[in-house]
């Protein structure tokens, strides 16, 4: 009766010899994992695992692996090995990974010192521009170029009328490296700019006090800073440059230039035959480059916090005035946009309102609503249009909730569990959309309780889904972020048990977090097009996947049209997100 | 502004967006004087030193730093920081982690184009003088805090700027290193003879380091003067209450002459010197006295300005007493040599030691 405990049950309820009153019942002996984490770590491991197996484990086989005859052996290797077009292509996506790089990294970086360290004017519209790009499907971007910038774009007539001939070559391997380096310099702005927010402003001011001009603030103290970011950024880049697949699939046609998606997207058209084996093949060679990348991309980040912590300590953020430099300045960005988002996205739009063009056309003869009359009257557009936005709308919030599990299951929790679900999420990086898409036709095909799921959306989905965890995982996990450790451990000491702290109070406060999340899984659902093309069958047609097929098909206008609705759908996704002050930069 | 005025600031207003932070402050720093910007946080004391170093931009006013203007709103003169040649010391240091210590100090050269040899033997004076002669190839974070503040100052100082500005240099060392700091950097100033301008929030830190202090309140200067002035002759409540630890006793004029009112406190009566420019010439209106708390004595029995009241509790302090006396709700402190029991005593509170305002 001398402890507290017995003293407080006995004031309690009154009787003090009821010694179990109020003890509670003796816990079950736990587990050292609880089950609804280990499940929801087993389901990520089995979606994200067998897909990259499975292309692994045909690439070794003499045949389709559903089929009886198959036997292990390296031909599917010693036959593209010896194709000479492979090493073409090969040779091909290296040098626009590389050029990728070389151009991305720097413009990036210069990009975002302007656009977060300097007053330069027009920041605030300037910055969601900047970001049309990440959005925006690399295909509607190529196929932007040829109507701008092709033989007989608007941009090349014009050019021919100014000059006497056109400058460029858009066709050219040259010019699909720069714009691939071009058109991804939003995603080295996202990680310089993230990198640049955390650097304190004072030690660009000590430099500045000291005798430097803006540019040499830049130079020689704000980029070495944020260099592991940019070092992150480049290796992103340079194993992209192997990923790509619609700007190479339509700039590089015309002229017969192959990287190694497309040699693996064309090789069945180039057999006759379907051969399972060589595709797995090249899909490994593809991937042998890229996971490595990533995993030293994952290592880079970890080095890169190291760095990160001795940054300036006033944080206080105040831009650096730039004076007689605001002209050249606005000029770079101004000169960015207007190749890389305004040229591409008029081109499209131009082009989906006119009957033709070329030479000595004039616009008012030619605008017509006929391309549009025409994608509108054939079932399969519609239900491609119909299924994009289903699987945008539905289907990212889904994912949304999905990814939310894993986060939340990982949440606030240091232990094997995390690190496996660590390296879960990043695999998919590795594992470029068409090669993603092509496993997962695979295994709908063949597991038997999956096939009926193969010819309707649920397919599409969730290659989708798998293909976009790490992004989606990244959402989650900055929303989960900005909950402070201290409410859920008040909760705790309140009595409410893990899971209730989750329900009661961390879901509640990510819940805005979430549904920004799911706006921009939309709007990168909506661009998604290459896991789509494997998968495309009646009933699981979306836009982007529609699209990669009719541009073989030549049906210029309806791709156009087509092309404008995508962007249109985007569009959409992003004025609400500005409507609402989501923060892109994820 | 004379010859040897080194930096002058006349009416300079600057705001952000609706917002105006200095409403028109004016101040001349002569060569060689340390010149303390005190006040509370938000007073302007920070803006008013960036706006010198070129890091804000004012829309009025005007800036002249050794005789050449670097900022005037009329003649829509606006030098860049990098081109005013000026030394600044941040609160954070803001030392640059990819450079070594030596590259840290000589960055400032390398930009004037110093020749290499003439750099190694100016950055190896600069650290010598502040006592960093060994640490040329360290990285800031193998430094010490105290270090780091030293390296900062070496980089502000290594080209000679004609002025030295520094905000808040003491405020990120630990309470005990940085009364050795301000010694050190007092003794430095005076040593190299550099004209500097320091923002502060802490007034014994102001009063031991500079020859003038500039007291800011809302964006304009409340007043200025020696520490000296400043302390023992403030000219309004504000400065009153800023500087020192005080006790404020609030009641209403109950009598005046031509330098002294009388307060009424409610059931005592003191007299006390007039302060302020508004001083009180009415009689009954409302009015503050403000005593410093050494200025308030206790006495051992009733007698001219003195009242009774109970002592609550004594508090030690190490170097005294301090005790805690209240009189129906107000509280008064003052210090002693001595543990006191609580219970009823005289205070004694000398007229020339409270400062009346109305």
């Amino acid at each position: 009766m001398s402890t507290p405990s017995t003293a407080l049950n006995a004031g309690h309820d009154g009787h003090g010899h009821d010694h179990n009153h109020g003890h509670g019942r003796r816990r079950a002996a736990r587990l050292p994992f609880p089950t609804t984490r280990v499940a929801v770590v087993g389901v990520l491991s089995v979606f994200v695992l067998t897909p990259l197996l499975l292309i692994v484990y045909q690439s070794f086989l003499s045949g389709a692996f559903f089929m009886k005859g198959s036997s292990a052996t390296l031909d599917a290797f010693r036959f593209i090995f010896a194709d000479e077009d492979f090493w073409v292509a090969a040779r091909n996506s290296v040098g626009i990974a590389s050029g990728m790089a070389a151009i991305s990294v720097p413009l990036g970086a210069a990009l975002a010192f302007l656009m977060v360290r300097t007053d330069l004017p027009g920041r605030r519209v300037l910055e969601p521009l900047l970001l049309v790009p990440v959005f925006i499907s690399p295909v509607v971007l190529a196929f932007g170029y040829v109507v701008a910038m092709g033989p007989v774009g608007f941009a090349s007539v014009w050019a021919e009328h100014v000059f006497g001939t056109v400058p460029w070559n858009i066709y050219s391997l040259v010019s699909i490296g720069i714009v691939a380096g071009l058109t991804h310099v939003p995603h080295v702005y996202l990680y310089s700019s993230s990198a640049l927010r955390n650097l304190g402003s004072d030690v660009e001011e000590a430099a500045r006090i000291s005798g430097a001009n803006p540019l040499k603030v830049a130079v020689h103290v704000s980029i070495p800073l944020i260099a592991p970011a940019l070092l992150y950024a480049g290796v992103l880049m340079f194993f992209l440059g192997f990923e790509i697949f619609g700007l190479p699939l339509v700039l590089g046609d015309p002229e017969g230039h192959l990287v190694l998606t497309t040699y693996l997207y064309k090789l069945s058209s180039k057999l006759g035959t379907p051969s399972y084996q060589l595709m797995a093949a090249v899909a490994v060679c593809i991937i042998a480059v890229t996971l490595p990348l990533v995993l030293l991309q994952r290592l880079l980040l970890r080095t890169a916090n190291r760095y990160a912590s001795i940054k300036g300590k006033a944080a206080r953020q105040r831009p650096l005035m730039l004076g007689k430099w605001k002209i050249l300045a606005f000029a770079i960005v101004g000169a960015w946009l207007l190749f890389t988002v305004v040229i591409p996205l008029a081109g499209v739009t131009l082009r989906a309102f006119v009957t033709s063009w070329g030479e000595g056309v004039n616009l008012l003869d030619v605008l017509t609503l006929d391309n549009f009359r025409q994608v509108f009257e054939d079932r399969t557009m519609v239900r491609a249009i119909l299924n994009s936005v289903l699987i945008g709308v539905f289907g990212g919030a889904l994912a949304v909730a999905c990814y939310a599990a894993i986060g939340l299951s990982t949440h606030r929790k240091h232990d094997g569990l995390v690190r496996m679900v660590d390296y879960l999420v990043m695999t998919p990086r590795a594992v470029p959309g068409l090669l993603a898409g092509l496993a997962f036709f695979w295994v709908f095909l063949f597991v038997p309780f999956l096939n009926p799921l193969r010819n309707t959306v649920i397919s599409i989905w969730i290659a989708y889904m798998v293909v976009w965890l790490a992004y989606g995982m990244r959402l989650i996990q900055s929303a989960l972020l900005q909950v402070a450790p201290e409410l859920e451990e008040a909760a705790r000491l309140t009595g409410a048990s893990a899971g209730r702290t989750l329900r009661d109070v961390t879901l509640p406060l990510i819940r805005n977090g979430l549904l920004a999340s799911w706006l921009l899984i939309f709007m990168i659902f909506e661009r998604e097009y290459s896991t789509g093309v494997y998968l495309l069958a009646p009933g699981t047609e979306v836009i982007g996947s529609v699209l990669v097929s009719l541009w073989s098909t030549g049906a210029v206008e309806v791709v156009a049209a087509l092309s404008l609705i995508n962007i249109a759908l985007v569009g959409a996704g992003l004025a609400l997100a500005l409507r609402f002050g989501i923060n892109l930069h994820k | 502004m004379n010859e040897s005025t080194v930096l002058s600031v006349a009416d300079l207003k600057l705001s952000y967006g609706d917002n105006p932070i200095l409403k028109g402050v004016s101040m001349d720093l002569r060569r060689g004087e340390v010149i303390s910007l005190l006040g509370p946080s938000g007073s302007g004391k920070t803006t008013l030193l960036r706006a010198v170093a070129g890091l804000e931009q004012p829309h009025e006013g005007r800036i002249v730093i050794a005789g050449k203007p670097v900022f005037d709103g009329k003649a829509r003169i606006e030098l860049p920081a990098e081109a005013r040649n000026l030394g600044l010391v941040f609160q954070s240091y803001a030392l640059w982690p990819h450079k070594t210590v030596f590259d840290n100090v000589a960055y400032g050269l390398k930009l004037r184009r110093v020749s290499a040899a003439e750099t190694k033997d100016r950055v190896g004076d600069a650290l010598k003088n502040l006592g960093l002669g060994a640490l040329g190839e360290r990285y800031p974070h193998q430094l010490s805090g105290g270090q780091q503040q030293r390296v900062a100052i070496a980089r502000a100082l290594v080209y000679n700027p004609p002025v030295i500005l520094l905000d808040e240099p003491l405020s990120n060392l630990d309470a005990k290193l940085r009364e050795e700091a301000r010694a050190w950097l007092r003794e430095l100033i005076i040593r190299l003879q550099l004209s500097a301008l320091v923002v502060t929030h802490d007034q014994g830190e102001a009063m031991a380091m500079s020859d003038r202090i500039l007291l800011l309140n809302g964006g304009t200067i409340e007043q200025q003067g020696t520490p000296t002035e400043m302390y023992s002759r403030p000219a309004s409540l504000f400065v009153a209450g800023f500087m020192g630890t005080n006790n404020t006793l609030k009641g209403r004029i109950d009598a005046r002459t031509a330098d002294d009112v009388c307060l009424d406190l409610g059931e005592h009566k003191l007299w006390g010197r007039r302060c302020g420019t508004n001083a009180p010439d009415g009689v009954g209106g409302e009015a503050v006295g403000v005593v410093r708390v050494e200025g308030v004595k206790l006495a051992d029995g009733p007698g001219p300005n003195r009242l009774p009241m109970d002592l609550v509790t004594s508090m030690y302090l190490g170097d005294r007493w301090e005790y805690v006396l209240d009189s129906a709700g107000t509280l008064v402190r003052a210090h002693g040599s001595e543990a006191l029991d609580a219970g009823r005593r005289w205070v004694e509170i000398p007229p020339e030691k409270l400062w009346v305002f109305a």
